[in-house]
């Protein structure tokens, strides 16, 4: 502060050895204006008449500015006496700028523009811009000479301590602005005192930002002048560069803005890395053409072919979190179709790891998930909520149902308790029914205990529901692993079993059967547990909503049609007491355990299916019963190397989803812990669909139907 | 921000460290907006005897010598000081731009394409997240 006072009055010093200077050139131009003034004709008279007055006043603001310095009595120069105390922060702001306009044109162009016009008015050329400025100074001189000065010699003093903020981004737009003001200025009245009042400030704002550039300038180039030149070179031009010790770098690093932010920006960083590995925007197909993309749909005679490929798209594995752990469930956003979530069961070779994980993952970052969730037990099913973007709900091994939010931390936002009142066994399905205003959370266990839950309150089921066997069984108990609800009908369900038998439910008693199983009737196929169940999701022409595909570990896929709820009453009423069983339509043998089978969402014959030794199936009934169209297995990857150990076990997949809007792709994941998506060709995917596909589909139902009949007749 | 909060510091450095190893990766920088200090650099070196090397994480192996010797054959931009300082400058001369065609509005990303090069910037209220990287072969 000092240092900087000293500095300041020797600056002072110069000032005053200028204005002495520039007092006697005004005084020899002013007896040459008004020599020329004679000479001129009268249009220039209106312009040039000002400058004598101008002169004086400028001579005698100059005096008295002068005097004040050298009396040293800065407060006496802030009364409001006289005009010339407001008039004379002009001078000093004038000469200010010239001596820093060598340094601003270096630094930034607006600034520089601007100050030296004005520095050229004072020293030549006065004629043209006189008239302006003697207005402006008459009417500072009345009404608000004196404040400026003051704040001016305040701000002076404090710049010293301020400098740091100096290289924020805001300055130069500052000068800038006040710079478009100034021009706009004199298109305008400059006799509205309003205006003028705004002008001024503005002006007081670029003498107050020149000030302080100077003085900053100064202390700056006091500090360099210990450091080599260079650096005082690049600290000139704003240079953003501070040292932060070691205390500061740990206090920036575990703020909650700083580790908000990395969170944030390197999730943009990646997603734009791995944006570009698609396709390079810049790509100029003029060059090289060795890059053209071989594997267009659609087009070219092999057409048909093509529309049949599956491409893999992506893997997904964190080496931190999908370490030994197996995939339990799948499931594709229905708002973000590129979200894809995926649930773990527990890494057993790591106890403090939370045992329960879900991880969203995103086909535009491959690396990382885009959200990872906890829980305390093995998560054994999850899926996007349908009616809510940012909700996840789950169940968990301990029986617990799970609800996550994406806006919020990675543990659960609610979750039901461990009490009588909800499941106390593993939850292996899950699914929300209803409608946007109206729906319910189904989670089945393997006790066969039903509940519905509402998504406000998990404190309690809404509904419970146990399911027995129906009487021709030995024992009551009905071990249920899995369940699936029609489209149109959410009071109705199928629950498969590990014996191997389907039965139909209902959650609210109706007419001619009670809640619970429906004895009546029993899809009985399965020699082994039933893996996963799944209604059509007709969706188009005609309603195909009453097939249903199910997956065993008996090595097959079976097709079934299920009775409507209501029809099952009058067969009852022929053969009480007896279940009436139901063969399937169709029924697939595969070469190894079928784990799951999902109906594509959009075209009627197609379904995939995931088995124990690793592949993917697409089919198309359409096209064969018999043998599947396509048939992969997901790339073998590093990572599925290094943690070996397992063997073909290893390779199994567990899981597939559809992405439910267009049905292009699909994800699969299993024992390894790793995420693969496929695309899947036009034929096989996508939201165009013929009426052949429907009508061949009801076709082959129809048929299927008539052989069965035959053979249950004879 | 599903999962922000818990976040430690630990987790958020290893996602840098990961990001900065990246295949193609050739430096990243995370400025601080209030007084410009670099908080965060990989793959560049610091010509300022004053720079704390703790603010200076691994960079992949493959990549970073590759880098340093191409950064300064190509774009002369090896020292963190310089990198930070040019940015800053882009930053600012994008956000006039933004500024004075839409009232209110402010970046939010910048990408940059050289001959090699792509830097991406992300500017944020109080941080500023630089990444330099190759251009996929054309």
């Amino acid at each position: 502060m000092d240092s900087s006072i000293v500095q300041r009055r020797e600056e002072i010093l110069a000032k005053k050895a200028k204005l002495a200077e520039l007092k006697k050139q005004r005084e020899l131009r002013k007896a040459e204006s008004s020599q020329r003034q004679s000479l001129t004709g009268s249009p220039a008279r209106e312009i040039v008449s000002p400058t004598p007055r101008r002169a004086d006043e400028r001579t005698r603001a100059l005096d008295e500015y002068i005097d004040n310095i050298l009396g040293e009595s800065r407060p006496s120069s802030a009364q409001p006496q006289s005009p010339a105390g407001g008039r004379a922060t002009r001078p000093t702001s004038v000469i200010s700028a010239s001596q820093l306009s060598s340094d601003n044109e270096a630094q930034s162009g607006p600034g520089a523009q601007y100050q030296v016009p004005l520095s050229m008015v004072d020293q030549g050329m006065q004629t043209l811009s006189l008239g302006n400025l003697t207005t402006v100074y008459e009417t500072e001189g009345v009404d608000v000479g004196p404040p400026p000065k003051r704040e001016k010699e305040v701000i002076t003093y404090s710049k010293g301590v301020q400098a740091d903020i100096e290289w924020s981004p805001r300055k130069p737009r500052g000068a800038g602005e006040s710079e478009s003001e100034r021009d706009d200025s004199p298109t305008r009245s400059p006799h509205t005192p309003k205006r003028l009042s705004r002008r001024q400030k503005e002006r007081d704002e670029e003498i107050r930002l020149q000030l302080k550039r100077e003085i900053e300038e100064e202390i700056k180039a006091a500090q360099k002048a210990a450091e080599a030149g260079e650096v005082q070179t690049v600290s000139g031009e704003n240079f953003p560069f501070k040292t932060l010790n070691n205390e500061e770098l740990t206090a920036v690093e575990n703020s909650d803005d700083f580790i908000d932010f990395v969170e944030r920006s390197t999730k943009v960083l990646e997603r734009a890395l791995d944006q570009q590995l698609d396709y390079d925007i810049l790509a100029d197909y003029a060059l090289g053409g060795a890059n053209v993309d071989e594997e267009d749909e659609g087009y070219g005679s092999s057409g048909g072919k093509k529309g049949r490929r599956i491409k893999e798209i992506a893997q997904f594995w964190d080496d931190r979190w999908s370490k030994k752990r197996m995939v339990s469930d799948l499931g594709f956003s229905s708002k973000f179709p590129e979200l894809v979530l995926a649930s773990y069961t527990k890494n057993p070779s790591a106890p403090h790891d939370p045992d329960g994980l879900v991880q969203v993952w995103n086909l535009h970052m491959h690396d990382r998930p885009e959200y990872i969730f906890h829980a305390q037990s093995d998560i054994l099913t999850a899926k996007f909520s349908p009616f809510h973007p940012n909700l996840i709900i789950g169940g968990a091994y301990s029986g617990q149902v799970l609800l996550w939010d994406t806006r919020a931390k990675s543990s659960p936002v609610q979750k039901t308790p461990l009490t009588g009142s909800g499941h106390t066994h593993p939850v292996y399905s899950i699914d929300i029914v209803g409608t946007q205003n109206a729906n319910n959370i189904i989670s089945a266990s393997t006790d066969g205990v039903v509940c519905g839950w509402t998504v406000d309150m998990f404190s309690q089921p809404q509904e419970f529901l146990e399911l027995t066997s129906p009487p021709p069984a030995k024992t009551d108990d009905m071990a249920v692993t899995c369940i699936a609800f029609p489209q149109s009908d959410p009071t109705y369900f199928l629950a498969g079993t590990e014996e191997g038998s389907i039965y139909p439910c209902h959650r609210y008693d109706r007419a001619g059967a009670k809640a619970g199983v429906d004895g009546r009737v029993k899809y009985g196929g399965h020699a082994a547990p039933v893996m996963s169940l799944d209604f059509h999701p007709a969706k188009g022409q005609i309603d195909l909503g009453d097939l249903v595909l199910s997956s065993s570990v008996d090595w097959s896929v079976k097709l079934w049609k299920v009775r409507p709820p209501a029809a099952t009453g009058p067969s009852n009423t022929l053969a009480p007491g007896a279940a009436q069983q139901v063969a399937p339509l169709l029924d697939i043998a595969r070469e190894d355990l079928v784990y799951d089978a999902r109906w594509s969402p959009v075209k009627p014959s197609v379904f995939a299916l995931v088995d124990g030794a690793g592949s993917l199936e697409v089919w198309d009934l359409n096209v064969d019963v018999e043998v599947p169209l396509q048939k992969v297995t997901p790339s073998e990857n590093k990572r599925g190397a290094l943690s070996g150990g397992m063997g073909y076990m290893k390779r199994s997949l567990n899981k597939l989803a559809w992405e439910k809007n267009e049905g292009r792709r699909v994800a699969v994941a299993g024992m390894d812990g790793v995420v693969t998506v496929f695309e899947v060709g036009s034929e096989l995917g996508g939201v165009e669909t013929k009426t052949e596909e429907w009508s061949g589909v009801k076709r082959l139902v129809g048929r299927l139907e008539g052989a069965s009949e035959g053979v249950n007749g004879k | 921000m599903g999962a922000v909060a818990e976040k430690s510091p630990e987790e958020t450095l290893a996602h840098l460290v990961r990001l900065s190893q990246k295949p193609g990766v050739q430096s990243t920088l995370i400025l601080s907006r209030d007084n410009g200090a670099i908080v965060r650099t990989t793959g560049l070196i610091s010509n300022s005897s004053s720079a704390n090397p703790n603010s200076t994480l691994p960079a992949s192996n493959e990549t970073a010598p590759d880098s340093y010797t191409n950064g300064k054959k190509d774009t002369g931009m090896n020292s963190a000081e310089d990198v930070a300082s040019k940015v800053w400058a882009f930053l600012t001369a994008a956000g006039n731009l933004v500024e004075g065609l839409y009232e209110e509005d402010e970046v939010k990303l910048l990408r940059l394409r050289t001959k090699k090069n792509e830097l991406v910037i992300i500017p944020d209220c109080k941080f500023i997240h630089v990444l330099v990287h190759d251009t996929p072969p054309a």
